[in-house]
């Protein structure tokens, strides 16, 4: 069995008289260690997938597995970075690092120890009192990643993590990700909606499609890392996913 | 030269023309010299009747900062908890909308009747009139908290007490700081009126009894102080939410 075993989820909102199908009769293995992206256009049901994943939506049908464990409310293993403003404004970066811990009952002198270790992993040094008003888009996502990383997860779940900062920045975080995430081993769960950064992140790229949301096809990407965007085989990869979801974009271009 | 006229206390200019306009309505005798009081006569009473002015609005001071405080102490917890959990929410709002309607005057007579003349009716009537807006403002501060935070605290498995003292908390502190300010209005409003009726001491009792000895300087130099009371504790709170809320730099147009 695999680490994460998702089986048969299905994910029905009902907005009042009418229902969604966020997720249908979906299923997904990964192993420890590996690092998947969520792929597909608005609407294709992959953070609803990722919330089901992360324990805070439960499924309408189906199951999730961690470790053999059925899935029942949010693991004690996961991590969870939130799109945007997923800090507390009134606290400092180093508060809002240690807060996971603090809900864990972790007591101060160890919160700080741990915490002041990873203000250097994830390079937050000079910038831990500061609140998050004062970081830029790209420090405050540093500061949601080193939360996360408090707790040593085993699964770290990112919904569109980088999808607020511009080009550049965020280029230097997926970057910053890959070397945190090969000292902090763990599966990780990336949401995006960028081809390109899927092609750059992962090991396998699961592409979705909407309405209802359903799993369309599984690209692993079995290039080297670093990866380079710029050389033939990087493009090779992204013109194959690229044909995968063209019809979707195109769906969603002439609605 | 913008800068120069931003620094100036621009809130004292139509003070100063009220001044002046009373002045001159004064000395055109458009009304009975022994009614109207001139600006001279009423600074007088400050000059040489000060002991007396003093000991009023010490023994109204003590008597708003006590009830208000009670009130504040009192309704922040119930706010906190109220907006927190919905069934609580839903018992209790038909009977806040009921009492906060009551107006704190229009309960004189049984204050009076259920605690005698002195400071215990003056005091239950300020806590009852500030308490209400306290409660409500926290109820819509913690009502009004970002959604992504709570997912944070979810995700993260935070036990309650942590989420109601270091987000729900923190997050409604603005909107309680508003009611704070309302309710210490008010509460002054209130220890004015009530001790017209209900005490023997303090500015509204100064007031009602320079009219029985037919003194109307001390009546207006009465409700000069009153407003100038107003307007420091109206500053005073300003400052705390400065202070306080420095973290909602930027996210807000106006602390």
């Amino acid at each position: 069995m695999s680490f994460i075993d998702v089986n048969g989820v299905t994910k029905v909102y009902r907005r009042r008289a009418e229902e969604v199908h966020a997720l249908d009769n979906v299923a997904l293995q990964a192993e420890f260690g590996e690092f998947i992206c969520l792929l597909g256009v608005s609407g294709c049901g992959k953070s609803t997938l990722l919330q089901i994943l992360s324990g805070l939506e439960p499924a309408t049908a189906g199951t999730v597995t961690i470790n053999g464990q059925p899935l029942a409310g949010p693991h004690a293993d996961a991590s969870v970075v939130f799109q945007e403003h997923g800090l507390f404004p009134w606290m400092s970066a180093r508060t809002n690092i240690a807060f996971n811990l603090k809900a864990r009952g972790v007591p101060a002198a160890k919160r700080q120890q741990i915490s002041d270790d990873l203000i250097k992993v994830v390079g937050l040094s000079g910038f831990e009192n500061k609140y998050p008003h004062e970081l830029s888009g790209g420090m405050r996502q540093r500061v949601g990643i080193a939360r996360a990383l408090t707790t040593s997860p085993k699964i770290l779940l990112m919904d569109e993590p980088f999808g607020a900062l511009d080009a550049q920045t965020r280029g230097i975080m997926q970057a910053e990700l890959l070397r945190v995430w090969a000292l902090h081993k763990a599966t990780v769960v990336f949401v995006t909606h960028s081809i390109d950064e899927a092609v750059f992140l992962a090991d396998r790229i699961v592409i979705m499609t909407p309405r209802p949301g359903r799993i369309r096809k599984i690209i692993p990407v079995d290039l080297p890392r670093p990866r380079d965007p710029t050389t033939p085989e990087f493009n090779e990869h992204m013109r194959l996913v690229l044909n995968e979801i063209h019809d979707d974009i195109s769906r969603l271009a002439t609605r | 030269m913008a800068s120069f006229i931003s620094r100036l206390p621009l809130g004292a200019i139509p003070l100063v023309l009220l001044v002046i306009a009373w002045e001159i309505t004064a000395r055109a005798g458009v009304y009975s010299v022994a009614l109207f009081p001139t600006p001279t006569e009423v600074a007088n009473v400050f000059l040489k009747e000060w002991p007396l002015l003093w000991k009023h609005t010490q023994a109204s001071l003590a008597r708003v900062a006590f009830g208000v405080s009670v009130a504040f102490v009192t309704a922040v917890p119930i706010g906190l908890l109220i907006g927190r959990y919905k069934t609580l929410d839903r018992l209790m709002d038909w009977t806040i909308q009921i009492f906060r309607c009551f107006p704190g005057i229009a309960l004189i007579p049984l204050a009076i009747m259920f605690f005698g003349i002195g400071d215990r009716p003056a005091i239950i009537l300020i806590w009852l009139a500030a308490f209400w807006p306290i409660v409500i403002s926290t109820i819509f501060g913690v009502k009004n908290v970002e959604r992504t935070l709570l997912a944070v605290a979810r995700a993260a498995k935070a036990p309650d007490s942590l989420v109601l003292r270091d987000i729900l908390l923190p997050s409604a502190l603005p909107s309680i700081l508003t009611g704070f300010r309302l309710a210490a209005g008010a509460g002054w409003l209130t220890v004015v009126t009530a001790e017209m009726m209900a005490v023997k001491s303090g500015l509204g009792y100064m007031i009602l009894y320079a009219q029985m000895i037919f003194r109307p300087d001390q009546i207006v130099a009465g409700i000069i102080v009153i407003g100038t009371i107003g307007l420091l504790f109206d500053q005073l709170i300003r400052m705390m939410r400065t202070y306080f809320c420095s973290w909602q730099e930027g996210l807000v147009l106006e602390a």
